[in-house]
């Protein structure tokens, strides 16, 4: 019943690969073209904005315009749905 | 404005507003405690504890306060530290307005008990131990709060202390937390050794914490949220008050356990075995508890199973590595369970004193409000969309669908949701619809305001405290957001085939055919043989355990047979085989003396 289960029955390994032999990867794959990941907001920024420690990931500068937002709207929640799409798929993304 | 300050000095505050009907007749002799005075009191605590939840809603501002500190000895010092952070100051304002809401209740209630200030007493302490240790930053201080809402469960059960049910299940309630309270001092014995402290921020994730620790704090949360092994006492608790009912065991003190685990989680984050076990022990308690609310008759046992159930559901969040799931959870769940024991307790009354449903039925007629009110608590119970339960409840359950982890548990949460469904939709089909099977002559009333504005005030919060809490703090961990359309609404299909069997299932009993009992429904009746099997086979052996070793090892076998007694018996024993060895025959000894003596004179001579 569950998502996992029903892609490896229905499909083949390419769809839900068997955790038990994930691919790897050669280390060296594509390399000229890979750029190193930048994280788009700083270290201070994240300290500044009190971010907890688990959310200070790739998609930090999401979610800090997404904490500024929620707190000038403020009793209003519903203001800040269009930031919480961008961090909801920049989450999905990764 | 320094809003650590305000945050700090605010919540203080509400401690102490709630301390003041217990401070006050101390110190002057003219100041008497009515039960309105206590209810207004915890009201002005509530709307005081809003402020710091909207300090932190808005700036995210945490803090940590420390008192006063205890030099116990030279290296180990206990501080009297509070924590206020997200999962406090949220919590704070959701008991204190359920409690408000139910001291309300309580005025109508208790209305006609000669003792009825004692009874707030009690609950104003309970209350005070609840948030005490709800803001502990260290074990020490959780653990003076853990206590204290033990043995308040304990006088508050036995409130009506003449019946002996009442004692013999309040007894229950406190040997079963006990037994719970030995991991939770083991972990704390392993802390004050291995790391010496007792505080929450030194819980790190450490790869080299040792099992078992955090198998005494399961256990803690074993008995104290009465998980599947520790359980019996929370069905047997429905002896009390239903005000106690519904502050006690449906919102506040049995997601004591569940808080600790939530506190301590960073501790075992990293240990598969002690989630896999909490996941797995979740999700079996919620479906044992289901199985049992199926076939009760007694309007709050239906509700405690379904508390028992729910419980095992925040147990399952917890061993998904999801502590904010299960926090909200519990927030969402004290809303509609405290206001669905107000409900029967409101229908109870009306029906002076009936707590079996076989003899209530259509109350939609004569309880508008209240029945009204219970419709909205069964339905955010079920996890109906976009009330309370559903915000909780259905991310739950997506996460458990789409984690590579145990499909057993998986199965049994799903059946227990479908079953969640089905004894939800028997309780409304018995006690509002259908015929009235009430007797006549019934006081059944709902005017006083003291009644239907905390039930209307509770269905305001089921219905929209799951949205405004996930509308204003964004998730700490990212949702699953992608999973197939029958995985999604796998939660909402399994309640839906839950509502149309419990539909058959009261067309059977319509028919009035004779039903045939079966092992089924006698395992559900009498909640899965449990019960007396463990109450008289552990007590038998350990008592005539005891019994022997009192009496058989020290009595006899060091007493005796290995003392005096047994020296005497070696005694007798040599004695014996020494003395048959002379025949006592003097005449002949003499005879023999003289004839020797003859023989040697007569060849010396």
């Amino acid at each position: 019943m569950g998502a996992h289960l029903a892609r490896r029955y229905l499909w083949d390994a390419e769809a839900e690969p068997d955790p038990l032999q994930m691919p790897s990867f050669p280390a060296h794959l594509g390399l000229p073209l890979r750029q190193p990941r930048a994280m788009v907001a700083s270290a201070e920024q994240l300290a500044q904005g009190r971010v907890p420690l688990e959310q200070r990931d790739f998609c930090g500068h999401h979610l800090l315009r997404l904490l500024r937002c929620q707190r000038d709207n403020f009793p209003v929640p519903w203001g800040c749905h269009e930031l919480r799409h961008a961090w909801d798929s920049c989450q999905h993304r990764e | 404005m320094d809003l650590p300050l305000v945050l700090n000095i605010s919540m203080l505050l509400t401690l102490a507003i709630l301390s003041t009907p217990i401070i006050l007749p101390l110190l002057s002799d003219n100041f008497k405690n009515t039960p309105t005075i206590i209810t207004n009191t915890v009201k002005t605590a509530f709307l005081t504890s809003l402020v710091p939840m909207t300090i932190h809603v808005y700036s995210g501002a945490e803090s940590l306060t420390s008192l006063w500190e205890w030099k116990f000895i030279m290296n180990f010092k206990i501080p009297f530290s509070l924590k206020m952070d997200f999962y406090s100051l949220t919590f704070f304002p959701i008991a204190l307005f359920v409690s408000w809401s139910i001291l309300q209740f309580a005025t109508w209630y208790m209305a006609s008990d000669p003792h009825i200030t004692k009874f707030f007493t009690y609950l104003l302490f309970f209350l005070i131990a609840m948030l005490i240790l709800i803001i502990a930053n260290n074990l020490f201080v959780l653990f003076i709060g853990w206590e204290g809402v033990g043995i308040m469960s304990f006088l508050l059960i036995s409130w009506w202390h003449g019946r002996a049910e009442a004692n013999t299940a309040a007894l229950q309630a406190v040997l079963y937390n006990r037994v719970g309270d030995i991991g939770l001092i083991l972990c704390m014995a392993w802390l004050a050794s291995a790391t010496n402290t007792w505080e929450i921020q030194q819980f790190t994730p450490q790869s080299q914490i040792p099992t078992l620790p955090l198998l005494g704090l399961v256990l803690a949360a074993t008995g104290k949220s009465a998980q599947f092994g520790l359980h019996p006492w929370l069905p047997a608790a429905m002896e009390g008050p239903t005000p106690v009912s519904a502050l006690l065991h449906s919102s506040t003190m049995v997601v004591a356990g569940i808080f600790l685990l939530i506190r301590t989680h960073p501790m075992f984050s990293n240990n598969q075995t002690v989630l896999t076990l909490c996941l797995c022990l979740g999700a079996l308690s919620t479906l044992f508890a289901a199985t049992c609310a199926l076939t009760q008759n007694d309007i709050k046992k239906i509700i405690a199973f379904s508390t028992s159930s729910q419980l095992g559901l925040m147990m399952v969040a917890i061993g998904l590595n999801l502590p904010q799931l299960a926090f909200l959870h519990i927030s969402t769940h004290a809303f509609f369970k405290a206001m669905l024991f107000l409900c029967s307790g409101s229908i109870i009354h009306s029906l002076n004193g009936e707590q079996d449903i076989r003899k209530m039925g259509g109350l939609q007629k004569m309880l508008p409000t209240t029945t009204s009110c219970l419709t909205i608590g069964n339905l955010a119970l079920m996890g109906t969309p976009f009330l309370a339960g559903f915000y909780s409840k259905d991310q739950i359950i997506e996460c458990l669908n789409t984690s590579y982890l145990n499909t057993w548990a998986l199965v049994l949460t799903l059946i227990a949701t479908s079953f969640t469904a089905v004894y939800t939709i028997r309780m409304t089909l018995m006690v509002q619809t259908g015929f009235v099977r009430i007797p006549p002559l019934s006081p059944v009333n709902e005017n006083n305001p003291a009644v239907t504005s905390p039930i209307t005030r509770l269905a305001l919060g089921s219905i929209t405290a799951g949205f405004l809490i996930t509308s204003y703090i964004p998730p700490t961990n990212t949702p699953p957001m992608t999973m197939p359309l029958s995985i999604k609404v796998s939660a909402l299909a399994v309640t839906a085939l839950g509502i149309l069997l419990a539909l058959e299932a009261s067309k059977i009993s319509q028919a009035l055919i004779l039903q045939k009992h079966g092992p089924f429904s006698a395992f559900s009746a009498s909640m899965g043989y449990f019960n007396p099997l463990t109450h008289r086979f552990i007590p038998t052996k350990l008592l005539s355990g005891g019994q022997n070793i009192a009496s058989h090892l020290i009595d006899l076998s060091w007493y005796k047979m290995l003392g005096p007694e047994g020296l005497a018996n070696l005694q007798v024993m040599a004695t014996k085989a020494i003395t048959p060895m002379h025949s006592g025959l003097i005449k002949a000894y003499l005879g023999s003396f003289a004839l020797s003596i003859l023989i040697m004179l007569a060849s010396t001579s």
